[in-house]
């Protein structure tokens, strides 16, 4: 059971506002890292093993190529290693590719989570009430994903079956992936015609649309809006002191082990590992519990 | 108090010569059960929209419709809405949200009721429908049946006093069609809830309805009790092609001249045979017999699954298909009829046994699966066989992809389509042909690879009567050419007629096998109308006209 | 089958192109250049690197660059030195074969046309929104990048880092190019 997810959908939203917020604007090695570890472990409890790994090598890959691509790009660092073409390879370059990496597979592994954490009836309820329409844009969204997958299935394999296109090759199969697409816009475009005649047969478009919904906010969600709320606000006052600047050209910084800097890395550190503390003592009740009966 | 009143309502879509509607006029009581059939594009659809306000389409339009005694334009919007309901053909497309308690609540969302309204309409009709167990669910995961109810009870919540439907049950199987009819039933007589329905099938709906009205060409045929209808078509006119779309019961009683009020059931049907015929010696006819043609394509104790850890969904299935022979094969929803046309067609391998084509075991690499390019495989939704603009540049596709120049190529498209008289829908768009036209096309663009077996996946799944039997005539004469066609059906009177062998698919395997006639008068249940109706006198009797020809030779004599 | 391996081939010599034609030295390499020595009748020319104007303007100074590595105390990187010019040198050979020399940082992009982006770390932007480098040639801004201003014997270039557009260097709205 996904004890986080079971939190009200406004405390889900804040925590994850909070925590991308700070993973994509901050540079800080440590935070980054904290970033990454606590989305990793979090990630790594919601979703099946095989999910996870093929995520993790995928993320992998994608952490060589930029560090290896940034160097390329960026030569700003004061520690060379070699030229190409005149311009230095710098040991710098590397590092803050590296960090780019740990940064975007952090971010990556936070929207994951966040993907099967927060479902469209949650994300609908916060938003319903202010933008009504965009609510139910996102929610017919979220209908068509999946069936636009499935029709788009059903149209390659009726494609395959007649056998006209050959899917040896990759540019091959890159063509007949174009074509099987362009059928589907038009089918898209056919289908979304009813679904619009479907709405207006039940009075979409009448003045003054309400909205209704399965969620109520409890004691146990307050508790933690006021946990995230606290440890947003010291990391702020950390970071306003400094404690979360750093950086990487021309020469990198020390990591600081200030008074500012600690506090801000206990606190992002917290936030971090904050779902994927619940997650784990959700389980471990539950496992006492059976071993009791 | 008449519901609808509709006086002289006539309308033609822009850019149209011929009017939709020519002069309509008649009017629903409160609490009907009105059914709307006739052949395509007769109106019907045009008729139903005309009388949901938001849906009516754009054109010339004279004539009123009165709703409860007021105009229909004048009605206020929120009542438009709420008070006629509409429900669409297409399951899939008409579902709008993700979740089911979010679609239930959709038109009272839009209706501007308070929370606490909307928790209470949607627990009621929740209970009502039965939809309690699957209330969390993501709309995606339901089936077709359990879609259109969802649809059915999404408008219900908003409780109306009318509920139009048009063709509701065209895309779903038999038992989903036969519940979604008596969940409609169900609604007409606890409710008196004023029902207008479309139907291309008959068979169930004539015996719930009160009133039926015919359509042919934008006019009203006629508008008569269900009992009165076959006297009332034999009087217009006695060949008419509406009279085969009919009930079983009511062709028997039209074929054997019957007089008075026409059976509509077949509880009615048989008694009105008993009472006219006598039963005769068991003497079926000579049967053709079964052209052991070649063998195309022999399947050997196949086994298949999708994944690992799901059940096998074949299971030691053997089965042959003949050139020049129809193979029918029916059987419940989800018994694994499709996956069973995936294998023959090459596109899912079978972990166990052996795909034979030709009947014999070929050497060699199997490449795109083992018929490769001697299949073709017409699927269910046959809209995805199209991927251009117009069906000529289909057909052209096809020809492309077979290798032939411009001037073969061209040579072949106009055969085929000569053969299929689809010449005229050369030019269109594929989306905008009717559904038997589209099947149409869709086997012409098969035809061009010259497949050696032709698999059909539901084939008379959303087209009406007339395009069904045109549908017979050609797989006929495909099969006369030598092509070996396997079929995959619900569709009983369809198999009845257009089948050479059938065979019963249960449990991941075939369980019988046999000639039409064998096949069905050895089943009690899993039957033709007409072969239930007439059981106790012709058992060997499968179609209306078998029937008809055995009851005429046997009647009985009034002392 | 076929075409995969024509994309696999094409893919591979892509990259073999790139390490070929691509001039990859190391560190010492790169900064072992030997100076030519200035001989009787060489013609020659004299190049000045300044950044004098950060110093007017160190609250706008990016922080990390807040150094006597980075900024000199005096605001001159490289002082005024002569070198040898040779046969159709452009300003940017000059700068390039001092800064090798003298190991100096230097970040440059372009071939056709280049343009200077950094000297000793000091990239454009970083002392505020329109700070960069900008070159002269005996007093006069010329217009046009520097690989295609060729030098003559005992022109004067200056290199100077600017913190306002080359107004504080100078440069007026119209300039007119150097005699």
């Amino acid at each position: 059971m996904k004890a986080f997810a079971c939190y009200h959908p406004a405390v889900l939203m804040l925590y994850f506002v909070a925590v991308l917020a700070i993973a994509m604007f901050c540079w800080h090695p440590v935070l980054l890292a904290l970033s990454l570890a606590g989305s990793a472990l979090f990630y790594f409890t919601l979703a099946p093993a095989r999910v996870f790994l093929r995520e993790s090598a995928f993320l992998a890959l994608l952490a060589v190529a930029v560090t290896a691509a940034n160097p390329l790009f960026s030569h700003g660092g004061a520690t060379p290693l070699f030229f190409i073409n005149g311009n230095a390879v710098t040991l710098e370059a590397i590092r803050y590719g590296l960090a780019l990496s740990v940064m975007l597979a952090g971010v990556v592994l936070w929207f994951r989570a966040y993907g099967l954490v927060m479902n469209t009836d949650k994300f609908l309820y916060l938003f319903g009430r202010a933008l009504p329409a965009l609510s139910l844009v996102l929610s017919m969204a979220m209908r068509f994903i999946p069936l636009f997958r499935r029709q788009m299935k059903r149209v390659g394999d009726t494609q395959r079956a007649m056998g006209l296109y050959r899917e040896e090759s990759l540019p091959d199969r890159a063509r007949f992936g174009m074509r099987v697409f362009s059928a589907m816009v038009t089918w898209a475009l056919e289908n979304a015609v009813e679904t619009a005649d479907s709405m207006k047969a039940r009075g979409y478009g009448l003045a003054g649309r309400s909205h209704f919904s399965l969620f109520t906010f409890s004691g146990y969600d307050a508790v933690m809006l006021a946990a995230i709320a606290v440890l947003t606000g010291v990391f702020a006052a950390g970071a306003a002191a400094g404690g979360a600047d750093f950086s990487y050209y021309p020469r990198t910084v020390q990591l600081s082990l200030s008074a500012a800097s600690l506090a801000v890395y206990a606190a992002f550190g917290a936030l971090c590992f904050l779902p994927a503390f619940i997650e784990i003592k959700e389980k471990i009740k539950w496992t006492y519990f059976k071993s009791k009966i | 108090m008449d519901i609808f009143q509709i006086e002289n309502l006539s309308f033609a879509y822009p850019e149209s010569a011929r009017p939709a509607l020519d002069g309509v006029s008649l009017s629903v009581a409160a609490g009907d059960f009105v059914v709307v059939c006739g052949q395509t594009g007769c109106g019907k659809t045009t008729l139903l929209r005309m009388l949901k306000r938001e849906l009516a389409p754009h054109g010339q339009k004279s004539g009123r419709i009165l709703y409860c005694g007021r105009d229909l334009s004048a009605l206020g919007d929120r009542e438009a809405a709420c008070d006629i309901g509409f429900v669409l053909q297409n399951p899939e497309s008409q579902t709008v949200t993700d979740k089911v308690w979010h679609e239930l609540s959709f038109g009272l969302e839009s209706a501007g009721l308070p929370t606490s309204e909307i928790r209470r309409r949607v627990a009621e009709m929740a209970s009502y429908f039965g939809i309690e167990s699957w209330f969390r669910r993501d709309t995606d995961s339901l089936s077709g049946g359990q879609k259109q109810l969802l649809s059915l009870a999404s408008v219900m919540v908003m409780q109306p006093k009318v509920l139009i439907l048009d063709e509701p049950t065209s895309q779903l199987d038999p038992i989903a069609a036969s519940d979604f009819i008596a969940t409609l039933q169900k609604l007409n007589r606890e409710l008196g809830l004023t029902i207008l329905l479309s139907e291309h099938r008959l068979e169930d709906v004539f015996p719930a309805a009160d009133r039926v009205l015919m359509l042919q060409n934008g006019r009203v045929l006629l508008y008569e009790k269900p009992h009165a209808v076959a006297e009332k078509l034999r009087g217009i006119d006695a060949a008419h092609p509406m009279q085969s779309a009919l009930p079983s019961a009511c062709r028997v009683f039209a074929g054997l001249g019957g007089q008075g009020p026409c059976p509509v059931t077949v509880k009615e049907g048989r008694r009105f045979l008993s009472d006219t015929c006598v039963s005769a010696p068991a003497a079926p006819q000579p049967e053709k017999s079964v052209d052991s043609g070649r063998v195309a394509v022999r399947l050997s104790d196949v086994w298949f699954r999708y994944e690992r850890d799901l059940p096998d969904v074949l299971r030691g299935l053997s089965l042959e298909a003949r050139s020049g022979e129809i193979f029918c094969i029916l059987g419940g929803n989800g018994a694994g009829k499709t996956t069973a046309l995936g294998v023959l067609a090459g596109l899912l391998r079978p972990y166990r046994g052996h795909v034979l084509p030709g009947g014999k075991r070929r050497g060699g690499r199997k490449k795109d699966g083992c018929c490769g390019q001697r299949a073709a495989l017409l699927p269910q939704d046959v809209q995805t066989v199209f991927v251009m603009d117009t069906v000529r540049k289909d057909l052209g596709e096809a020809c492309a992809a077979m290798g032939c120049d411009r001037q073969r190529a061209e040579a072949m498209v106009a055969d085929i389509c000569e053969r299929l008289g689809v010449s005229h829908l050369l030019d269109k768009h594929p989306y905008d042909l009717s559904g038997g036209e589209q099947q149409k096309c869709a086997l012409a663009k098969l035809l061009i690879t010259e497949p050696e077996i032709l698999l059909l996946d539901e084939p008379t799944k959303g087209i009406d009567a007339f395009a069904k039997r045109s549908l017979t005539a050609l797989l006929r004469s495909l099969a006369d050419t030598g092509v070996a066609v396997v079929a995959v059906t619900h569709d009983v009177e369809f198999a009845a007629v257009v089948a050479d062998r059938c065979a019963l698919f249960f449990d991941g395997q075939l369980v019988s096998e046999g000639a039409p006639r064998d096949f069905f008068s050895g089943n009690s249940f899993y039957t033709t109308a007409a072969n239930r109706m007439a059981r106790h006198l012709y058992p060997w009797a499968v179609t209306c006209e078998d029937v008809i020809e055995c009851g005429g030779r046997n009647r009985r004599v009034k002392p | 089958m076929k075409k995969n391996i024509i994309l696999f081939l094409l893919i591979a010599a892509a990259a073999a192109a790139f390490v070929l034609f691509a001039d990859i030295q190391s560190v010492d390499e790169y900064y072992l250049s030997h100076i030519d020595d200035i001989k009787e009748g060489d013609p020659t020319v004299f190049l000045t690197i300044r950044c004098d104007t950060v110093l007017d303007n160190y609250d706008k100074l990016r922080q990390a660059l807040r150094s006597p590595e980075y900024v000199p105390e005096d605001g001159v990187i490289l002082a005024r030195t002569e070198y040898v010019l040779r046969d159709g040198d452009t300003v940017f050979d000059i700068l390039e074969r001092a800064a090798r020399h003298n190991r100096i940082q230097l970040e440059h992009h372009g071939t056709a046309a280049v343009y200077i982006k950094s000297i000793n770390h000091l990239y454009e932007f970083d002392c505020g929104p329109l700070s960069g480098w900008i070159y002269k040639v005996n007093g006069g801004f010329p217009s046009g990048d520097c690989s295609s201003y060729v030098l003559s014997d005992k022109d004067e270039v200056e290199w100077v880092y600017t913190c306002d557009l080359g107004q504080d260097v100078g440069r007026g709205y119209t300039e007119e190019a150097a005699p």
